[in-house]
């Protein structure tokens, strides 16, 4: 019965979708405005369909109806609801069915919020939402069913992955599509103007805070995935360059680098056909990625059994990249004549440069995730590129987009007076300099990371700087507070004073990438109970095993005395889970964050035989904790930069 | 020096960059995937190279030194058979007769000193693999430094 009316939806909603299709290219033909309604209707019908079918699948869930195949592969009757309700997508097919949801409803809310305005866009904004909904649809309905049924119905069902009994999964893949789907609202934007080739800033005016809303999903759902990596995974990393990771990040790079040259076009009416092309990238890779994890192709955690989903994406894919940039091409006349760049040290030229590297790092990482795609097809020899040609090849790209982190946001558009380059850089420089020494005398001997460090003192000072200037003359002026004159400035340029908070969480960010990756100590020993091992400040005392029998599984766990010099940290202790049904069990580290170091304990293995003797692998991972810390600046600043202007006041911003 | 000319050029050395990045990078990173049969028939080419072997353990092949951490086993595909010598903790599924993936290097007189034996991943993700159920009694597993 659930079934039924989940499929009959989607099959439903796929009408409808064809009929969105369809409406705006018969309204053109005929001229009769009567159609265009049509495909707003069309976009109302699938919003109202797809969302019956995802809560009947979801109800399938939650109720345990067993008739439904999906039910029965990720819940079980012990399962408690809400790992239910995130059953949604904890395999392929509810993923695609959860993707289609959030895209409707990201199409809903473009169809009611532009209801009256953008009249010559609009119907073919529409008909891009349809066009890729409707690919959803035929996917869903055809290739990877959720609303399959089986027969005897089974007793119990078998449960998710244990792995993905975790908060963090919970709000991991939701955020990711959310990131995903929201890059949508800018291509279809991008493509309606193509199409009705009216190419002037509007589509990016409008489409601006869509765009910043799905960067800051996508920048989210990465690093929760990291942390979830870090937390659940228990190998004390947090990132592999696995292809599935690698998948989610690469929309990342164009998404980031779309946001910094939309600007210059607003400004300086440049790099038209390069932000369009941008879109296209970043929207056909986050197909690309859904190809990439869930064909088959390449084999990792995430990877769902294979089947027909592959070729339909990669089909996919095709026809966005033919049609948008043929599109493109068609186009082209209306994209001439743009403005040239007058000197090379400016703003302009500043953010053409974080392109040149966001695009590099997109190509690299690109080329290392389909290498051993590319040559086991063409030469038939199977190889894999290891996380150290990530880090080699990335390393230097992004200290030198950190680097631009600093200069582009304060030097002036057009041509940098060294006036300007003066007052903007000169004491933050000195500053980074002056810490650089600090460091190198003190701890810090390598060249990468002090580099790193340098240039993330070199990024702060340059915001504080600028700030306090900015505070100082505003307490001049009108005679404010250091707070409520802090609180004007945001307010007044939500836009500059948001991006620059993100850049401090980044600066954290690659503060707790650089301590970690540079300085982490690992050691790995066997211990018998009452034994001791010293690795730096941290005294570790093995005390024995425990065994005990949980719910869903049997749980081995080593029990460890932590001391950090002398201060007693408490026990520790990392166990092994064994399910029934897995082959090998799944480990659960246990780790103590401070500002300054992770302790991480994974208990890797245990002998029966020699009675209580543990093998223990220990990490000690320096400043990791300022990464989690520089995603909560990032929230705090996208906040400050979405936020709905003061009406009246200000500048407004449409869209 | 024109405008056109300069980015031409100033593009030029990013690519040369970029070339140098990833080849420099792929050079370092890239570890194949032989067979036993592979490996016998290039035998000079492989030399020093860091290499991935897969193959199946030779039945009556595996012996352990008594400081119980010395093994030395051969990897066979049906048509070459290398000899593996490895110091460490191999994973628990690893026994003769079975299917076994080993990382290293080839030494002196043929024999293949391996740094790891990895545990052979399902390639499916599913939970529910038909297979033997595991057995909390004692574990000890391979060096594994990726995740799973």
């Amino acid at each position: 019965m659930t079934a039924g009316v989940g499929y009959v939806s989607i099959l439903l909603a796929l009408i409808c979708a064809l009929g969105g299709i369809v409406a705006p290219i018969l309204a053109h033909r005929t001229g009769n405005e009567r159609y265009f309604a049509g495909a707003r209707a069309a976009i109302l019908g699938q919003f109202v369909l797809v969302t019956l079918a995802a809560s009947a699948l979801i109800y399938g869930l939650v109720s345990t109806d067993f008739s439904i195949k999906y039910v029965v592969n990720n819940t079980t009757r012990a399962t408690p609801f809400y790992y239910r309700v995130t059953g949604l997508w904890g395999a392929l097919e509810g993923s695609l069915m959860l993707w289609e949801w959030i895209l409707i409803i990201f199409s809903g809310l473009v169809a009611w919020i532009y209801k009256d305005r953008h009249r010559e866009l609009m119907p073919w904004v529409l008909m891009i939402f349809s066009i890729v909904s409707a690919f959803f649809l035929l996917v869903v309905a055809f290739a990877s069913n959720p609303f399959e049924t089986v027969f005897p119905v089974p007793l119990d069902g078998r449960g998710l992955n244990p792995l993905l009994e975790d908060a963090n999964m919970m709000t991991h893949p939701p955020l990711l599509y959310t990131g995903f789907v929201g890059l949508t609202v800018p291509y279809a934007f991008a493509m309606a103007a193509l199409i009705v080739g009216k190419l002037n800033d509007s589509w990016i005016v409008t489409t601006r805070r869509w765009t910043i809303t799905a960067w800051f999903f996508l920048t989210l759902g990465n690093l929760v995935g990291a942390y979830w990596s870090y937390h659940v995974l228990g190998w004390g990393g947090y990132w592999a360059w696995d292809p599935v990771e690698n998948a989610a990040f690469m929309p990342w790079l164009p998404a980031t680098a779309f946001l910094h040259s939309i600007q210059v076009q607003e400004r300086r009416h440049m790099l038209k056909v390069w932000n369009l092309s941008l879109i296209i990238i970043a929207f056909a890779l986050t197909i690309f990625g859904t190809f990439l994890t869930r064909s088959g192709v390449l084999s990792s955690i995430h990877a769902f059994a294979s089947g027909p989903v592959g070729i339909l994406f990669l089909a996919f894919l095709a026809v966005i990249l033919i049609g948008s940039f043929g599109l493109l091409a068609y186009r082209a006349d209306h994209l001439k004549g743009q403005p040239q760049l007058d000197s090379m040290v400016s703003r302009e030229s500043a953010f053409l440069l974080n392109n040149v590297v966001l695009v590099s790092a997109l190509f690299t990482i690109f080329l290392g995730t389909i290498f051993p795609l590319i040559s086991e097809a063409v030469t038939g020899s199977q190889l894999s590129v290891g996380a150290p040609y990530f880090n080699w090849v990335t390393a230097p790209l992004f200290l030198v987009l950190v680097f631009l982190m600093g200069v582009g946001p304060m030097i002036a558009w057009r041509r940098a007076s060294l006036d300007n380059l003066k007052r903007n850089f000169l004491w933050p420089a000195v500053a980074a300099l002056l810490i650089a020494v600090v460091l190198a005398v003190g701890w810090v001997r390598d060249f990468l990371p002090l580099l790193g460090f340098t240039l993330c003192a070199f990024v702060t000072a340059t915001i504080l700087f600028d700030t306090a200037l900015a505070v100082r003359a505003r307490r001049r002026i009108a005679g404010e507070g250091v707070f409520s004159a802090l609180v004007t400035l945001a307010r007044r340029n939500q836009r500059r004073y948001g991006g620059l908070v993100v850049h401090l969480g980044v600066v954290l960010i690659i503060l707790g990438i650089a301590g970690s990756m540079s300085y982490s100590v690992e050691r790995e020993a066997t211990l018998g109970q009452g034994e001791t091992l010293t690795v730096g400040p941290y005294k570790i005392q093995f005390q024995g095993l425990r065994a005990s029998q949980q719910p869903t599984h049997f749980r081995v766990e080593g029990a460890f005395q932590v001391h950090n010099n002398g201060h007693d940290l408490g026990l520790l202790t990392p166990a092994l889970k064994f399910f029934p049904g897995q082959q090998s069990p799944i480990g659960r580290a246990v780790y103590r964050s401070s500002f300054t170091q992770d302790l991480y304990l994974i208990l890797s293995g245990f002998s029966e035989i020699e009675k209580n003797r543990a093998t223990l692998r220990l990490l000690v991972r320096p400043l990791l904790a300022w990464m989690w810390l520089g995603g909560f600046v990032i929230v705090l600043g996208t906040l400050v930069a979405i936020w709905p202007p003061k009406k009246g006041g200000g500048r407004r911003d449409e869209g | 020096m024109s405008r056109a000319k300069r980015f031409i050029i100033g593009g030029l050395v990013i690519l040369a960059a970029l070339v140098y990045l990833i080849y420099g990078g792929m050079q370092e990173a890239i570890v194949y995937f032989v067979t036993p049969a592979e490996l016998k028939a290039n035998d000079a080419g492989s030399k020093g190279k860091f290499l991935r072997l897969g193959g199946m353990v030779v039945k009556g092949s595996l012996q352990r030194d008594p400081d119980g951490l010395t093994y030395r086993f051969e990897l066979t595909d049906g048509s070459a058979a290398i000899p593996i010598y490895f110091r460490g903790v191999p994973p628990d599924l690893f026994t003769e007769g079975k299917g076994a993936v080993v990382e290293g290097k080839i030494g002196d007189k043929g024999v293949f000193v391996a740094s790891a034996i990895m545990a052979k991943h399902s390639e499916e993700y599913s939970p529910h693999e038909q297979g033997k159920e595991s057995s909390p009694r004692s574990f000890i597993p391979g060096k594994e430094k990726t995740k799973p």
